[in-house]
């Protein structure tokens, strides 16, 4: 292993996303912990660069760091939210869970240590985004359009669902 | 070739996974909560695109599935804040713990 | 007439069922039913007597049950005991329910008493003619019963109530001994049938050893219910009932039964020289016991009462001493002498309403007739010549010299002696001298009262002479004829023996009539001397509080020692049990609280308990 740009560039971006979610944990106040988070995507995005898959890197820097942070964003000031009021949840189910989780972690690694693969050249880097395209619309072009579908329902449901309901509140009036 | 191997990767993603399960069992605000799940969703995402450079058969299809995660995840936070604002507007309240319907 | 003897003891069932459904509304009529129906009783008991006069006996069995091989039987037998029985109680029965035609009017439960009297009188009639130690249990049971209610009768008194409890209580203890020694005999002759248990007593084929043990747990049944010592502590408790009970129950015929008992299976005792010479000592030992205790008590009716344990244990010593016929001659003549001594007692109650000798006196001539009829009780009871007790008593005495128990005999001579003393202490302190406390309205009873009684005064001077040595003993010959398992039916005695007990009793006699008639002697004159002897007669040797102390606190420490292993173990067990469910559960429960986030963290734990596993063993790949 050298030190080479790769791997600084990879340490950093490993480290600030890692840091992110540590700060998404530790902070107290809940429009903090998803601008914390905004530094965990981006960092992810630079980590597809590494990958050579360029445009999810685009797509998620678009997605993540834009829309859903914006929407989260808009989801915490519509809701009325009690700052740092954390610790009501039971100590013993924390416990329990972060022991779980050492133990979920430790042994997931253990099979990531122990993982061999023959590192084979590929070409994804070039002409990322045509490749993309190309299989998009060949190959998964079924699914590329359910997905579609899957949009347009998640549109109609989340309008029905966040929409005010206003006969039943005139009742209730 | 390349000077990061993919086990680094892994124990990113992993690393990454693991916060977002802590957090998403843990907090008591369900914004979080539904922030938590989709860093778990991200670091699902970048198992993906590693094994598409690095796997046993390198190929785009890895890259493409993240691509269709991301909607379905992006899909997912909408419906879930929408949710959450029906919620609210009844219950008046966002907190995780004071719904607790399930067990009635 | 014979044949149909299974119809006497229906009468007083019949007059029981149709009291205890009818009663109510028949208020004072149910005494006619009662009585007529007992009469009925009387007048076919009689008959049957008269026929078996000269028939052989009878008996009729059919199979009630078949066991494997073993057949169990009811019936009923009419043999010369049975008869002689069925006779003793439907008379003092009869008369009995007259007399409380006027000793119980006025009474807001006088047809429930009737009801009592008419189930007391069936149980004993049905015990008497039975044919196998089975039905006999029952009866005995039934009988237990009937006298439990009947003492319990004044049961708004805590007196009444305690004796009750008492009586059925200890007889209890002695019917264990009695179920015990049957299930034994049962086991050894697989059957239940006297005869059978007779034949196989004679025949050898249950060991020496078996025939004692069966013959004194048996016996011990007969101590329980006839008062013998250690039990008879019930039998002047049960004084708190009736009157009239008192004299058909514990006096007549009742307490008869366990004598009954005993000279029904009277061959199986002589099998055994042991058990013999047990019912003999323990009988003669109740009788001076008993005898020493009456002669200080102030209640009129315990001190009948002691007399009647005494008495009783005159019989078994009679029947210990193998005078079969002594005792069951003693057993008739006491039923009569007895019962007369008792209504006159409950006729002196009825007048003067009080128990107490010392409030008492010079009733003699206020009373004309009860008097009279008291005086003749006493003199019977005393043993005195020409009177019923004179020669059964006799007959005791001889029975008992003639079969060697030389210390029983002198301890039943000063029984005797005992008897007439305290019986006429008792007859001067409440008809001699003055009253001496002041008895208004003091009247004769009724004569529904008197007349059962110039009935039993009429007996007990007659009834002596069916077997006496001047006369022919025909009695006691009829009594073993046929069945020379039961001895001679008259025992030859010195002539002396005779002698001594009426000087005895003549003694006695003048003795109580120095103290309490003329009162040349002071009353103190005895217990002035000795106090403490005094003490302990008139505490009746303090066996009740004995058995309160041993006894009754063993078995309350006992049972405090269960109820703290109940308490605190068995409970402690239960609840540690229950306790451990139902926290295992509130802990299960806490887990669904409805959030999520729990459920979550559950399954997420055991998913990662799983995949430890997995990866530290390496799975089944391993």
């Amino acid at each position: 292993m050298t030190f080479s740009g790769e791997f600084l560039a990879f340490m950093s971006l490993a480290l600030v996303a890692v840091i992110g979610g540590v700060l998404l944990l530790n902070l107290t106040k809940v429009v903090h912990m998803v601008v914390a988070l905004v530094f965990t995507f981006v960092s992810i995005a630079g980590i597809y660069i590494l990958l050579s898959a360029e445009f999810v890197a685009a797509v998620q820097i678009l997605i993540y760091s834009g829309a859903i942070t914006i929407i989260m964003l808009f989801g915490i000031m519509l809701t009325r939210h009690n700052d740092s009021s954390e610790p009501k949840t039971g100590r013993l189910r924390k416990l329990l869970l972060f022991l779980g989780v050492l133990g979920f972690a430790f042994a997931v690694y253990i099979g990531i240590y122990n993982l061999d693969i023959e590192q084979t050249p590929s070409d994804l880097h070039v002409n990322n985004t045509e490749q993309i395209g190309i299989e998009l619309y060949s190959k998964y072009i079924i699914p590329f359009e359910l997905t579609s579908v899957l949009l347009l329902a998640v549109l109609v449901g989340a309008i029905v669902l966040a929409k005010r309901d206003d006969e039943k509140e005139a009742e209730k009036e | 070739m390349s000077a990061v191997p993919i086990q680094a990767y892994l124990a990113l993603a992993l690393i990454l996974f693991c916060i977002g399960l802590y957090g998403a069992l843990t907090k008591r605000n369900t914004v979080i909560v539904l922030i938590s799940i989709e860093l778990m969703l991200n670091a699902v995402n970048i198992n993906l695109v590693a094994f598409s450079k690095f796997g046993v058969a390198p190929s785009i299809t890895g890259q493409v599935f993240a691509l269709f995660a991301i909607a379905v995840a992006a899909a997912e936070a909408a419906v879930g804040l929408a949710i959450l604002i029906a919620l609210y507007r009844n219950r008046k309240t966002i907190n995780m713990d004071e719904m607790d319907t399930m067990k009635h | 007439m014979m044949e149909n003897a299974w119809i006497i003891p229906l009468f007083p069932l019949l007059s029981f069922l149709f009291l205890i459904l009818f009663g109510k509304r028949l208020k004072e009529a149910s005494a006619f039913i009662g009585i007529l129906l007992t009469l009925a009783s009387l007048v076919y008991s009689l008959l049957v007597l008269f026929e078996r006069l000269t028939a052989p006996t009878y008996k009729a069995e059919g199979v009630w049950l078949t066991i494997g091989d073993v057949q169990l039987t009811a019936g009923f037998e009419v043999n010369q005991l049975n008869a002689l029985m069925l006779v003793i109680v439907s008379l003092v029965s009869f008369l009995v329910h007259t007399y409380s035609k006027g000793y119980m009017n006025g009474d807001d439960r006088f047809p429930v008493f009737y009801a009592y009297l008419g189930l007391f009188t069936f149980a004993m009639l049905g015990l008497v003619i039975s044919p196998n130690l089975l039905q006999t249990y029952f009866f005995w049971e039934l009988v237990g019963l009937g006298s439990f209610l009947l003492i319990g009768f004044y049961f708004y008194k805590e007196e009444a109530k305690a004796a009750a409890k008492k009586a059925f209580i200890m007889t209890r203890i002695g019917d264990v001994g009695l179920l015990i020694g049957m299930i034994l005999l049962f086991w050894q002759v697989g059957s239940f049938e006297y005869d059978e248990i007779f034949a196989a007593a004679e025949a050898g084929s249950i060991s020496a050893a078996m025939i004692t043990l069966t013959a004194i747990l048996i016996f011990v049944g007969a101590i329980g219910k006839s008062g013998q010592f250690p039990l008879h502590t019930w039998l002047p408790d049960a004084m708190e009932g009736p009157t009239p009970v008192s004299a058909l129950i514990h006096a007549a015929t009742m307490v008869a039964a366990g004598v009954y008992l005993v000279a029904a299976l009277f061959p199986l005792f002589t099998a055994s020289e042991t058990a013999l010479m047990t019912v003999a000592v323990i009988g003669a030992f109740t009788a001076i016991f008993a005898a020493s205790i009456g002669l200080v008590q102030k209640d009129i009716k315990r001190v009948l009462a002691y007399s009647t344990v005494s008495q009783l244990g005159y019989m078994m010593l009679a029947l210990g001493s193998a005078g079969y016929v002594a005792g069951v001659f003693h057993l008739m003549t006491h039923a009569f002498f007895k019962a007369l001594l008792f209504l006159a007692a409950g006729s002196v109650i009825h007048a003067v309403h009080t128990q107490n000798i010392e409030h008492m006196g010079g009733l003699w001539k206020k009373l004309r007739l009860t008097g009279p009829l008291f005086l003749i009780g006493t003199l019977a009871i005393s043993g005195v010549p020409l009177f019923s007790g004179f020669f059964s008593k006799d007959e005791i005495l001889i029975a008992a010299w003639a079969h060697g128990n030389t210390v029983l005999f002198w301890l039943a001579v000063i029984a005797a002696f005992f008897t007439a003393f305290y019986m006429f202490r008792l007859f001067f302190m409440v008809f001699a001298g003055e009253a001496r406390s002041d008895m208004k309205n003091v009247h004769e009873s009724p004569s529904v009262m008197t007349m059962p009684m110039v009935v039993l005064g009429v007996l007990a001077v007659v009834a002596g002479y069916v077997n006496t040595p001047w006369f022919g003993t025909f009695l006691g010959d009829w009594l073993v004829e046929g069945n020379h398992s039961l001895g001679h039916g008259h025992i030859e005695g010195p002539a002396w023996i005779m002698a001594v007990a009426t000087i005895v009793s003549l003694l006695g006699i003048f003795l109580a009539w120095l103290m309490y008639g003329k009162r040349s002697l002071s009353r103190d004159w005895l217990t002035s001397r000795a106090p403490l002897t005094y003490n302990l007669l008139y505490n009746k040797y303090y066996i009740d509080e004995f058995y309160q102390l041993t006894v009754v606190n063993g078995a309350k420490f006992f049972s405090a020692f269960l109820r703290f292993l109940e308490v605190f173990l068995i409970e402690g067990i239960v609840n540690g049990a229950a306790g451990i469910a139902s926290s295992l559960g509130k802990l299960g429960s806490k887990f669904q609280n409805g959030q999520i986030q729990t459920y979550g963290t559950a399954a997420f734990v055991g998913l990662a308990i799983l995949v430890v596993i997995y990866a530290v063993t390496g799975g089944y790949l391993k």
